[in-house]
């Protein structure tokens, strides 16, 4: 490859789109450990602290955030480029609570206190964000939480539980949605509050999940005393903000990547099992391959929106659907050709590109997160049909 | 495409769809439709003729062959109305005609059929769900829309190693016909021992390019079609009542409706992915790759909506009084033409490239 200079972060969002792209390529080629490539799971901090600190020292932490808060200050449109070329080169996600959700929001509805005390810390990596959202009777129906914040003196105190707080175990800081007042609508009474995790009182307890891993959390709250300026915006608007901030990022749950990684694993294991030849699996793997197809064209008239400008409406649903149906398909399909070898606890071959059952595995959230199938299904119908109730 | 010939580019298929309203009434009534059904020829003459003046039956064609040279944006939007308003008028076998015509350099009867003065229909088909053309001489050729109506047969035959183009008028051929479930007909059209002299040689390439473009151009068809079904089960949905409540509120419903939703953006998507890379110069594998996309969701799409458009309406869907069951019969019809799901399925697997990572 040719030496593609790499300009400092101020610059990049000036950049003609490709070259945008080449120049993310050589940045990932240059500093991306080789070892963190396509890990099949989850990373954990202790893993993946070299590729945030080394982000973080190249200033390409934060692509979305403002330049004066220490982003990028990248478009829309050059954070799906930024992703692409992440996702191809098989870049691990890192403890990104803080970059994606926290600072955003702190930098739309905190106060300058709150921006001088957390932002510079999410970019040295000091602070380690993770969400406090779900609870375990306020999952699909997040507003029916219960987790309370009840003023006293300087301080709330909170009590509660939380639960799939992804990576708690690994942060220091966690963002709360808390209720503030328990008369109000339920949309009305929630509060978004900010909480160090060493406070007295919280106790977090890894939950295994089906891949054997322990990605996920609970966090319990008994008398957690916090500092009433950590509560970011309004009280009882939490709700509002948090809704808010659920903007273009949207389009990425439903980004065909995950398919086209399924989709080249399928055809590798159908020739290893003698199968891809066989007419009935050509069907099969056409018709697999047509709904891929055709979910990349639909993603790009997303993507073209955002380019023009244009915000993302309810429809994007669609991609989100459509995308991780499909990926479980490819790993059923997966599952349904490799006979007994379905049932391995490792890849097959000792090759991971024959990981069989992880992988199947490993879609069976997709429906499940980012708010399930069954929730788009609902926006889909209410908000995009216009049909009623 | 820069910024302002994008824009330009909308612009003109803004256009076409303004226009169509000449042939599909914006309010959605079928009147004319059913009156033609089951009668012969099974369309409006004199429809086809104001489509020529139109320059639809031209649309592809060069401005240097007197047509208006406009690229398979503006077309698949026009088959796009036209579905949606279920106009029975040959156009997409009269185009197909005036296409052959004009890259054989623009003999024969082009200005008369740019014209819709003269129908004329190229007899390709010699089996079902194919899009070769072997050009057995004599052999029949089959599954041809409205052949009855037509004045004249365009006719691909083998000469040596090659496709020779003749042209007939419709009584110097044996010409059967069979009705379809949409109220037009197919034809059976038997070649006559004696030709005459060909209007073009070598057409092989040309009709294959021509057959490939009807293919994305039905899908198009189908996809206006499938749309208006789906818009008449959603108006259904949000003003029939049952137990008390409008039908619409249900979740098994609403939820039904949502995945009729993902396959019509999934079609739109596919066909103007396809329309775009035709138009931006796609040729060989590639082109036969997007258009085979296309017209395997389209057939499939609009067969699925509009056969659940008819369970959503309930009874009333299953009355021939009843709009959407037409839009059933016109995908029974269509959906297969220029090549089924499954034959599209295959073609593409032959002709695509991997999974790119």
């Amino acid at each position: 490859m040719d030496a593609i200079r790499i300009p400092p972060p101020a610059e990049l969002d000036g950049l003609e789109d490709e070259h945008f792209r080449q120049v993310v390529r050589a940045f990932l080629h240059e500093n991306y450990p080789e070892e963190l490539r396509n890990p099949p799971k989850r990373l954990h901090w202790a893993e993946n602290k070299v590729w945030y600190m080394t982000l973080a020292e190249k200033g390409w932490l934060c692509p979305g955030w403002p330049k004066e808060h220490g982003g990028l200050g990248l478009s829309p449109a050059k954070q799906i480029i930024l992703t692409e070329e992440y996702e191809r080169h098989g870049v691990a996600r890192t403890n990104d609570h803080g970059i994606v959700m926290l600072g955003p929001l702190v930098i739309k509805y905190g106060t300058e206190e709150q921006k001088r005390r957390f932002l510079p810390k999410i970019l040295t990596g000091e602070h380690i964000w993770c969400q406090g959202y779900s609870e375990p009777n306020a999952g699909s129906d997040l507003a029916a939480l219960r987790t309370e914040a009840v003023l006293d003196g300087d301080h709330y105190v909170v009590n509660g539980q939380k639960i799939w707080t992804t990576l708690a175990m690994d942060a220091n800081w966690i963002f709360l949605l808390v209720r503030t007042d328990k008369n109000a609508k339920k949309q009305e009474g929630i509060s978004f509050l900010l909480v160090d995790m060493k406070t007295p009182g919280i106790t977090v307890r890894p939950i295994i999940n089906l891949e054997m891993h322990d990605e996920f959390c609970e966090t319990f709250f008994d008398n957690v005393r916090v500092p009433k300026e950590n509560l970011v915006g309004q009280l009882n608007k939490g709700w509002d903000m948090a809704k808010a901030l659920l903007g273009f990022e949207r389009i990425f749950l439903g980004s065909p990547r995950q398919s086209g990684y399924a989709l080249s694993r399928l055809k590798i294991l159908a020739e290893r099992m003698g199968v891809w030849e066989e007419a009935s699996f050509q069907d099969q793997y056409a018709r697999l391959r047509l709904e891929f197809e055709d979910l990349k064209a639909l993603y790009g008239t997303f993507v073209d929106r955002l380019k023009r400008g244009q915000s993302l409406g309810p429809d994007v649903s669609m991609l989100k659907i459509i995308q991780t149906e499909l990926f479980q398909k490819i790993t059923d399909t997966m599952l349904e050709i490799a006979g007994e070898n379905a049932g391995l606890l490792e890849p097959l071959d000792g090759n991971r590109d024959l990981n069989i059952g992880g992988l199947y595995i490993q879609a069976r959230p997709a429906t499940i997160y980012g708010g399930s199938n069954e929730i788009q299904r609902n926006i889909l119908s209410k908000n995009v049909l216009e049909l009623p109730g | 495409m820069s910024a302002a010939e994008a824009d330009d580019r909308a612009e003109s298929i803004r256009m076409i769809r303004d226009s169509a309203a000449a042939v599909v009434p914006p309010d959605g009534d079928l009147k004319r439709v059913r009156a033609l059904r089951f009668q012969a020829p099974g369309f409006d003459p004199a429809m086809l003729r104001q489509m020529g003046e139109m320059g639809w039956i031209g649309l592809r064609v060069p401005e240097a062959m007197g047509g208006a040279g406009l690229g398979l944006g503006e077309m698949c939007a026009l088959a796009e109305e036209l579905g949606r308003g279920l106009a029975p008028e040959p156009l997409i076998g009269a185009a197909l005609s005036a296409q052959l015509l004009a890259t054989a350099g623009g003999k024969g009867s082009l200005p008369k059929l740019l014209a819709g003065e003269t129908l004329l229909l190229t007899a390709w088909q010699e089996r079902a769900d194919t899009l070769e053309a072997p050009g057995t001489p004599e052999a029949p050729r089959r599954f041809l829309p409205m052949a009855g109506g037509a004045a004249g047969f365009l006719l691909p035959v083998r000469v040596g190693s090659r496709l020779s183009l003749y042209e007939l008028p419709a009584a110097a051929l044996r010409v059967a016909t069979e009705p379809t479930q949409d109220g037009g007909h197919f034809g059976t059209v038997t070649p006559p021992r004696d030709l005459g002299r060909p209007v073009a040689e070598d057409i092989g390439t040309a009709l294959a390019d021509a057959l490939d473009e009807a293919a994305l151009v039905t899908a198009a068809y189908l996809l206006g079609g499938m749309e208006r079904a789906f818009a008449m089960t959603l108006d259904y949905l949000r003003t029939r009542q049952q137990f008390g409540r409008i039908i619409g509120t249900f979740q098994a419903l609403q939820h039904r409706a949502a995945d009729l939703k993902m396959q019509v953006a999934l079609t739109r998507a596919s066909i103007e992915a396809a329309a775009a890379a035709l138009d931006a110069g796609a040729s060989g594998d590639a082109r036969r790759a997007v258009v085979s996309r296309a017209k395997a969701r389209a057939a499939e799409a609009s067969l699925l909506v509009t056969r659940q458009s008819i369970q959503l309406h309930g009874g009333i869907g299953y009355t021939d009084d009843y709009d959407v069951g037409l839009y059933l019969r016109k995908a029974m019809v269509m959906a297969n033409q220029f090549g089924s799901a499954s034959l599209h399925r295959r073609r593409f697997m032959t002709v695509s490239p991997e999974v790119e990572e």
